[in-house]
């Protein structure tokens, strides 16, 4: 009734693993994998590939949809039969990547091929053949699939039966919490608290920003013995809006004081998602937004004529302290460009795809309050080039959060150990700058 | 091959070498490699007996894999699996959990008749386990029995166990349980003569609503959408239980994942219907739209499934999300699905307070690089001046902005744009007609020379070289496509109405030309119902051709209101993304417009009038294909191959003339002559067939493009024809 199954297919949409269908007829994963190959032949980028296709039945079947995620060089795809939420597919799909990448580091076709006996384990545990998906928390699931470790292959070149060894858990899901395995022992306990915001904008011509959004999560990573029960406490949690929560955190003491009730799974999680919207707390303008301050300044110039163009850009970080990494620029220079001659500021690099067509600059770190710019033109083949009309820059900054969240008190009871803890803050930026 | 034994060297008689061997990790290992064979397509099934010796051991990850293959054979060599049926009886037994869990897993997946019959007992002791992760895999597994072998299930009070089994105390368990009903439930309701009162049937009473409520808090995502799902079924017994189901849904809005959000969301749309009270709507509304906007910092693809939602949510509550406009700019980055989603939301929440924001956008984006993005948003541009009306000459100024960048297809799409304008706003911006017609040498598409050659006919008197600019037109009349032919054809006559005396040889020469030159039956049919009338009547003429046509608005709603309210109850499925019925494309049989009707009629009470109107359309083509066409085409309401393509220019205004539904003949032949070629749809919004239309006319999975007054051109001559026939649209998509 739900999600009939999962094919993921490699780099060259061929099917790598797929999971045993119910459905009568062999054909059915293959006429998905046709619909979706035949999908991207039609469109100019692969990402532009709708997430959901319609998939006509063979002969007198009734016709299904494939659902499709990518993942690196691979995709995954979800045929679904039946009137089900396509969101159900792909969340799935997504959660089954993250459980990959849990098991696997790096996911690609070669690892998959690899592990395939872990990856078939995976795909029987998670999803069954009725199309219901069964386990998934990564806490139970390392119960019952073993993850491949270097050990675990040492140990079996050496002939030891492991997993007869690690398969200890001889009682799974008998935890009262879902979530959670029982009886849980680490030598030392700690806890760490990854605040991750991410600022996404789009800067008009005249430099002020049109659109712009703050979203953030609390990653965690909780090395705790026992059964903890915490509390946490944020000095300004008035500022997070739109919040969603891990499963474990009892949402009706959030709505009374804004604290975090919970009982922590084991191992890396995502505590909380939220927006921060500063307009929330004092009045909005008259645009109806208030804007979050873009940490940087970019002054393009551009000019594009009949046989190319030239690009003069400068950047200025407008922080006073920190610096900011991983700086990059993006932009489509339109078909037929070529010859790109570029300059850059000390410590960037510049490239271009000739693929894609995207020009890039680079920079490792931009210290703060410090300015660099980026300039050359290019050839086009083609008359009156088309390039786009925005600059795509990303970067980020350590140590800092634009909602400034500051966890005040961490308390730990049923437990008599005293945990240590951790808290990091770290900003993404996504900023499309117009010209 | 089975006839002759296996050849003695090869992969496979090494596997086969390997899967004997004495050593334990030499035989897993061999197992590992038939299962990495079977993964590329090669044909291992010779192995099984050595494979199937390798199924009793301690090993859990062997067992896992030997079942793997027992389960990619099972479907083609069932008489081999029977041999495997001792050992899953055994091992349904073991003491691990897993093990027994493992065994009844695979049991209810072995699809062969053969081994149903050895289920039953091991399944009756699974459904009773300690262990509920046991408890919870034996419940799907009645589900998949069912699908089998219903007698079975019922035979051995399997289902009696699953009602029991809602009450379990653990969450996980109910929720499986719950998904297995539900699977039983939907395999029964899905055949044609089920009895109401088959046992197999689920209906949550107020008991299991409770457990349910509980349970939902607890449970995994997947668990909740299953919950969520039931929760959907449920028939309320008041306002009371109704608010009381909302509130308890309401904090699933907060859950992490997309899906448990719009099932959620899907709950609460449902329940909120039979809710009086203002202030709780109110209340409900705001609290669905935060979520909603938060699934816009997704992936793409989760983000298209929301955008979809969304734009259903705000066809039924315009103030949704009045304020958020700004969330839906489109990013350069974009995938096009989001970036025409998010636009036709943006049009759909534009309003006098942010018409600027949104021009500017729009400006923007017409001069980004994917041509079917700016031809987009120049269509957004043109709605939101027929939207707004205090706008219009702002999105004017902007189209002429764009004129003047002389990009080929953003003129061309300007035009046709341009002329929608000039049929909402008559007579006002004439000033700008010299500035498109300046632009008349660049136009190479059919649609926006049409669309100029519209407005030139149409202001006529005002334009001095008018009938020079048809002139040339007039020249190239053959070589040009049957829609500009046929506006070609009105503007001429038209301005021979108006300026009798320079045009007097131009429309001479236009109605020979296109009455013995021309080879569209549609074209010399018009070219001779001028002719005719300007030889006998003038004056008549005049009222035909330069009628006053009908004002053209933009339609609110996408989708018909009974299938609108049909779809937000099923927000968050493929029905609601597709903004279609789900009967029209899983399939359980082809649905017509009329069954859409019926849906509607238990939801809205004023659809009678709509099935009225249809009824009126539906008798009035139907006595004009007994007046035409006696014999083949009476009996059949959807003319097809030769006939079809003369039918259809002419059914709709003499549809109408022919049944009597027009006090006045010749507003029809306006309808269809003087607009026809020109208005697309000129449906007002209330018109309930022209609204289904659009909920059928648009390419499956495309992104649904909701521009009634924009559709011209090459579909100008089958417009009137869409609105007349909803249901062969229906009809004809699948």
């Amino acid at each position: 009734m739900a999600i009939d199954g999962l094919i993921i297919l490699d780099g060259a949409g061929r099917p790598i693993v797929q999971t045993s269908f119910q459905s009568t007829s062999p054909a059915y994963p293959l006429i998905h994998i046709d619909a979706y190959n035949n999908a991207l032949t039609k469109v100019s980028r692969p990402e532009d590939v709708d997430p959901v296709l319609y998939v006509a039945g063979i002969s007198n079947d009734k016709p299904s949809a494939c659902c499709h995620v990518g993942c690196g060089d691979l995709r995954l795809l979800c045929p679904v039969s039946g009137d089900v939420d396509p969101l159900f597919a792909l969340a799935f799909i997504r959660t089954f990547i993250d459980i990959l990448q849990e098991y696997l580091g790096h996911v690609s076709a070669s690892t998959l091929r690899d592990n395939f006996d872990v990856v078939y384990q995976l795909l029987e545990e998670t999803l069954d053949s009725g199309g219901h998906p069964l386990t998934t928390s990564p806490n139970a699931l390392r119960d019952i699939v073993i993850p491949p470790s270097l050990l675990n292959k040492l140990l079996s070149v050496a002939g030891a039966n492991i997993s007869s060894l690690s398969a200890a858990s001889s009682n799974p899901f008998a935890s009262p919490i879902p979530w959670r395995k029982a009886n849980l022992r680490h030598n030392s306990n700690e806890i760490y608290f990854d605040v991750v915001e991410e600022l996404r904008a789009i800067v008009g011509r005249n430099g002020v920003s049109l659109s712009s959004d703050v979203s953030g999560k609390i990653n965690t990573n909780c090395k705790l013995s026992g059964t903890p029960d915490l509390l946490l406490t944020f000095t300004n949690s008035k500022l997070l809006t739109d919040c969603s929560f891990h499963p474990c955190v009892r949402l009706p003491r959030w709505s009374k004081d804004k604290c975090l009730s919970f009982v922590p799974p084991d191992g890396h999680f995502i505590l909380q998602e939220y927006r921060y919207s500063p307009s929330s707390t004092s009045h909005p303008s008259a645009l109806g937004v208030n804007q979050v301050p873009i940490p940087i300044m970019l002054k393009p110039s551009v000019m594009v004529n009949e046989t190319g163009g030239t690009i003069d850009v400068t950047v200025t970080s407008r922080l006073t302290t920190r610096a900011i990494e991983d700086f990059s620029l993006e932009l489509y220079l339109g078909q037929g460009a070529g010859a790109p001659n570029f300059m850059v500021s000390a410590g960037g690099s510049w490239a271009f795809d000739p693929r894609s067509l995207i020009l890039r600059w680079e920079m490792a770190t931009v210290p703060a309050s410090s300015s660099h710019t980026f300039r050359g033109s290019w050839i086009s083949s083609v008359p009156h080039p088309r390039s786009a009309h925005a600059f795509r820059t990303k970067f980020a900054i350590q140590g800092h959060t634009f909602s400034a969240l500051k966890i005040d008190q961490l308390r730990l009871s049923g437990e008599t150990y005293k945990p240590y803890k951790g808290v990091r803050g770290r900003s993404l930026v996504d900023v499309e700058w117009r010209w | 091959m089975s006839f002759r034994a296996g050849p003695r060297k090869g992969e496979n008689y090494e596997l086969s070498q390997d899967l004997n061997s004495e050593y334990r990790d030499k035989r897993k290992d061999a197992i590992k490699r038939v299962i990495a064979s079977m993964t590329v397509g090669k044909d291992v099934s010779g192995l099984f007996p050595d494979v199937l010796k390798n199924m009793q051991t301690d090993d859990l990850e062997q067992k896992k894999l030997v079942y793997l293959y027992l389960m990619n054979y099972a479907k083609t060599q069932p008489e081999l699996v029977i041999l495997a049926v001792n050992t899953f009886v055994k091992d349904s037994d073991d003491p691990n959990p897993l093990v027994r869990a493992l065994a009844i897993r695979t049991m209810g997946m072995l699809r062969a008749e053969k081994i149903i019959d050895y289920v039953s007992d091991p399944l009756q002791k699974c459904l009773r386990d300690d262990n509920p992760y046991v408890r919870k895999t034996a419940a799907l597994c009645v589900a998949k029995l069912y699908d089998l072998k219903p007698e079975l299930v019922l035979e051995n009070g399997f289902l009696e166990q699953l009602h029991d089994m809602v009450s379990d105390s653990n969450p996980m368990v109910v929720a499986n349980t719950v998904a297995a009903l539900s699977d039983i439930h939907a395999s029964v309701t899905s055949q044609p003569d089920h009895s109401p009162d088959d046992p197999a049937i689920f209906n949550v009473t107020t008991s299991i609503l409770n457990k349910l409520l509980i349970a939902l808090n607890e449970c995994s995502e997947w668990g909740r959408v299953a919950i969520l799902g039931a929760l959907a079924r449920y028939k309320t017994e008041d306002e009371k239980e109704r608010e009381h189901i909302c509130e308890r849904v309401i904090p699933q809005f907060q859950h992490v994942n997309g899906s448990v959000v719009l099932a959620a969301v899907k709950v609460i749309m449902i329940h909120m219907r039979g809710i009086r009270r203002e202030d709780l709507l109110k209340q409900f509304v705001r609290k669905m739209a935060p979520p909603l906007v938060t699934l816009l910092s997704s992936p793409p693809e989760v983000q298209w499934v929301a955008l979809r939602n969304i734009n259903l949510l705000l066809q039924k509550r315009s103030d949704l999300l009045q304020n958020e406009m700004r969330v839906f700019f489109c990013k350069y980055n974009d995938p096009l699905y989001v970036k025409v989603e998010k636009l036709d939301i943006m049009v759909r929440l534009a309003s006098d307070n942010n018409v600027d924001a949104l021009l500017s956008e729009l400006k923007e984006y017409a001069s980004e690089v994917d041509v079917d993005f700016v031809r987009k948003s120049i269509k957004a541009i043109g709605q939101t001046a027929i939207k707004i009306d205090s706008a219009a000459e702002r999105c004017v100024n902007v189209l002429l902005d764009l004129i003047a960048t002389r990009v080929s297809y953003v003129v061309q799409e300007a035009m046709v744009v341009m002329k929608d304008i000039f049929r909402k706003y008559p007579a006002t911006y004439e000033g700008i007609i010299p500035t498109l017609c300046a632009n008349l040498d660049e136009l190479d598409e059919p649609e926006a020379k049409a669309s100029l050659i519209w407005i030139i006919g149409e202001y006529a008197s005002r334009i001095d070289n008018a009938d020079e600019l048809l002139n040339m037109f007039v020249d190239t009349f053959t070589e040009e496509s049957y829609p500009v032919q046929l506006q070609t054809l009105t503007a001429v006559v038209k301005l021979f109405l108006k300026k009798p005396d320079v045009s007097q040889g131009l429309v001479q020469r236009i109605l020979n030309t296109a009455t013995k030159d021309c080879d569209s039956p549609d074209v010399r049919d018009r070219a001779y119902i001028y002719w005719r009338l300007l030889s006998s009547d003038p004056a008549a003429a005049k009222g035909v051709v330069l009628a006053q046509r009908p004002p053209i608005s933009l339609s609110r709603t996408t989708v018909s209101p009974a299938l609108l309210e049909e779809l937000l109850s099923e927000i968050g499925t493929l029905a609601s993304v597709y903004h279609k019925p789900a009967e029209t494309f899983i399939g359980r049989g082809r649905v017509g417009a009329d069954s859409v009707q019926r849906k509607g009629l238990d939801l809205v009470d004023d659809q009678l009038a709509t099935q009225k109107a249809l009824q009126t359309v539906a008798a009035g083509q139907q006595s004009e294909n007994l007046l035409d066409f006696d014999d083949v085409l009476a009996s059949d309401s959807q003319p097809s191959g030769l006939a079809a393509t003369t039918i259809i220019p002419q059914t709709p205004a003499a549809a109408n003339l022919l049944a009597g539904t027009s006090a006045n003949p010749l507003d029809d032949l306006v309808s269809i002559f003087g607009g026809g070629g020109m208005t697309g749809t000129p449906s007002a919004p209330q018109n309930p067939l022209g609204e289904l239309s659009f909920g059928g006319d648009n390419g499956f999975g495309s992104p649904i493009n909701s521009v009634p007054p924009s559709q011209l051109g090459a579909s100008s001559v089958t417009s009137p024809v869409q609105t007349q026939k909803p249901q062969d649209d229906l009809l004809g998509l699948f």
